[in-house]
């Protein structure tokens, strides 16, 4: 009976420690949304807070009166994702088929060739230099779709792998008797049949996507092209930049040249947060379970 | 007979559909991965845009000699492998012991809420962690106002606070995260093993050590290994956007990805950048197959190759 006991009291010990872990995962963000509904003048005299000393939607009105440029950095956002996670998952699903197949035989050179990208890369100024001088995508859109995104050798062998271990060998072989071409069986057998590790794949990328801001950093300066990240980056640098030429004090500095507030700042991070904050929930528990298929992996 | 030849026929595979199905992702690969891997060349050379890639002067390891010869190259270099070394065996303690936790509390339903708090900090991209710390640090931010009742600190200028605030923030945004893997494999130990443990009268930190660790070892090794192998890399935006790139903090901020970054973009220097780039991804890459050749002795189902 005492040791029950014992049992029991590290339970509760774990779960106390566990809250507690978790009251600190999401306590700054519920500084940031009591930021952007915090009255701008209470935030310079006492700071942010976790409960707004008053609140106020004046950050919330600030946004809406900016909504052509916030809406089109987050128009940006959302159709690069989508297109981006599209041709993501169609691309790397049709390369991942072959590799599948034991009957092709130059399969392990293309397997090779897929996993030497993730041995060895050429760095980010070699990138940089080839995306620039000899594809000129720099403002562009292609800029956003196209670099380090599109498709990762990862991805090409958890599919593979999939294929190979989850799919039976009968059904392609039954398909095949029956005529099907190598087009029809991969989008009408393979597809429909690997739906997980396809979820996994869209999730990954479309949050490698959604929360990209290194490719508008390299690539964009064109403010009309930027995505909601990046477009949250440059407001920072251009607020750091003012406020280090002035030495006037940030408050009146910022009013003064119609810059966004820090409450406005965070209205906007909020902005950008929310449609993770959304959908989160209802995906957490397939990607915890692509975490575990492609952990070892990755 | 009709048996035979179907498959017969099956057997006479036609390639070029197969192919046509690769093609879009090795053009893909071909241009994201494997030009770069060419564009190498740029750090033997003296870049100039008018000339192109190819027709550039070579200049041997000129850029490399120059490179390694300034102070910056000392910094970042101790800055990547000092961050990453705590980052490694730090996350790995504490990845560690929320798995253990979370499988303790695995069959309350509050585990289903808290596991999903703690992974999410890892989903939110680094512009918007750069914002919250700023909550927390910036010149009227939390800890300045409601902490230190307007005594504050100029945080984003004191360098010596900020390898405790970037490891800090690496755990908040990676540890609960890196925890699925070590939740996945304690879920397969044989429930069993720690009745008879307890029957035999030991303590919970004995079933820890004795059970638990010893089973899913060769996983933490293997996970350990995966990152030796990167730590040469580092988290580019922690470094770069979390202390709002500040000048007065490169003594502690510099990796060699926020150096890449600010001598391509920032100071225009081709070579500097693409030596330091270079020499990245060339240390990496033996420092991949090393770390690779050691998983394969230990344990060769989770090797790369």
């Amino acid at each position: 009976m005492k040791k029950m006991n014992s049992e029991k009291r590290f339970k509760i010990l774990c779960l106390i420690l566990l809250s507690l872990f978790a009251v600190f995962c999401i306590a700054p963000f519920i500084l940031m949304i009591s930021a952007s509904v915090t009255d701008e003048n209470a935030l310079y005299t006492y700071g942010y807070r976790f409960i707004p000393s008053k609140v106020s939607g004046a950050a919330y009105k600030f946004m809406w009166a900016k909504r052509e440029t916030i809406g089109r950095a987050y128009l940006v956002t959302i159709g690069i994702t989508a297109v981006g996670t599209v041709i993501n998952v169609i691309i790397t699903s049709m390369f991942a088929y072959p590799l599948s197949r034991k009957d092709f035989k130059p399969r392990n050179i293309f397997a090779f060739f897929i996993f030497f990208t993730m041995l060895f890369n050429g760095g980010m100024t070699a990138s940089y230099i080839i995306w620039t001088q000899t594809f000129h995508i720099k403002n562009t859109l292609w800029a956003l779709l196209l670099p380090n995104y599109l498709m990762s050798g990862m991805n090409v062998l958890l599919v593979r792998n999939y294929y190979m271990g989850s799919i039976p060998v009968d059904i392609l072989e039954a398909a095949r008797i029956d005529g099907a071409t190598e087009m029809r069986i991969y989008w009408q057998v393979m597809l429909p049949l690997s739906k997980p590790v396809i979820i996994t794949v869209a999730l990954f990328s479309g949050m490698a996507y959604w929360n990209d801001w290194m490719n508008a950093m390299y690539y964009i300066s064109n403010q009309k092209l930027v995505n909601i990240n990046a477009y949250l980056n440059n407001l920072q640098n251009n607020i750091k930049l003012l406020t280090m030429q002035s030495s006037m004090t940030e408050g009146i500095n910022l009013k003064g040249l119609q810059l966004p507030t820090i409450g406005a700042r965070m209205a906007i991070a909020v902005i950008a947060v929310l449609p993770i904050l959304i959908v989160f929930p209802f995906v957490q528990a397939q990607l915890i379970k692509g975490v575990v298929i492609g952990g070892v992996k990755g | 007979m009709p048996e035979k030849a179907a498959k017969k026929r099956s057997k006479r595979v036609n390639y070029v559909p197969l192919f046509l199905m690769m093609l879009p992702g090795v053009a893909y690969m071909i241009v994201n991965n494997y030009l770069p891997m060419f564009g190498i060349t740029i750090a033997f050379k003296n870049l100039d845009y008018t000339k192109g890639i190819l027709r550039s002067d070579w200049v041997g390891f000129k850029n490399f000699e120059f490179l390694f010869r300034t102070n910056d190259f000392a910094i970042m270099m101790r800055n990547t492998l000092l961050y990453n070394i705590v980052f490694i065996f730090g996350g790995l303690l504490a990845s560690l012991a929320i798995a253990v936790m979370m499988t303790e509390i695995g069959q309350w339903k509050v585990a289903k809420v808290i596991q999903p708090i703690i992974c999410f900090p890892n989903m939110v991209s680094i512009i918007i962690v750069a914002y919250l710390v700023y909550g927390f640090f910036g010149g009227d931010g939390w800890i300045n106002n409601t902490l230190l009742h307007g005594n504050g600190i100029s945080w984003y200028s004191e360098p010596k606070y900020w390898p405790f605030i970037l490891t800090m923030v690496h755990f908040w945004k990676g540890a609960g995260y890196g925890s699925i893997i070590y939740i996945a494999t304690m879920s397969g130990i044989d429930k069993g093993l720690y009745e008879a443990a307890r029957l035999d009268g030991a303590s919970k930190w004995q079933q820890i050590t004795k059970i638990t660790i010893p089973i899913i070892r060769p996983m933490i090794i293997l996970m350990t290994l995966m990152a030796v192998g990167r730590i040469f890399n580092s988290d580019f935006g922690l470094f770069l956007q979390v202390p709002m790139d500040s000048g007065a903090l490169y003594s502690v901020t510099q990796t060699i990805d926020t150096y890449v970054y600010r001598a391509l973009m920032k100071l225009n220097d081709v070579s500097m950048s693409s030596a330091a780039s270079v020499f990245q991804a060339i240390a990496g890459f033996v420092l991949v197959l090393a770390s690779n050749l050691m998983v394969r002795k230990l344990d060769p189902d989770s090797s790369l190759f």
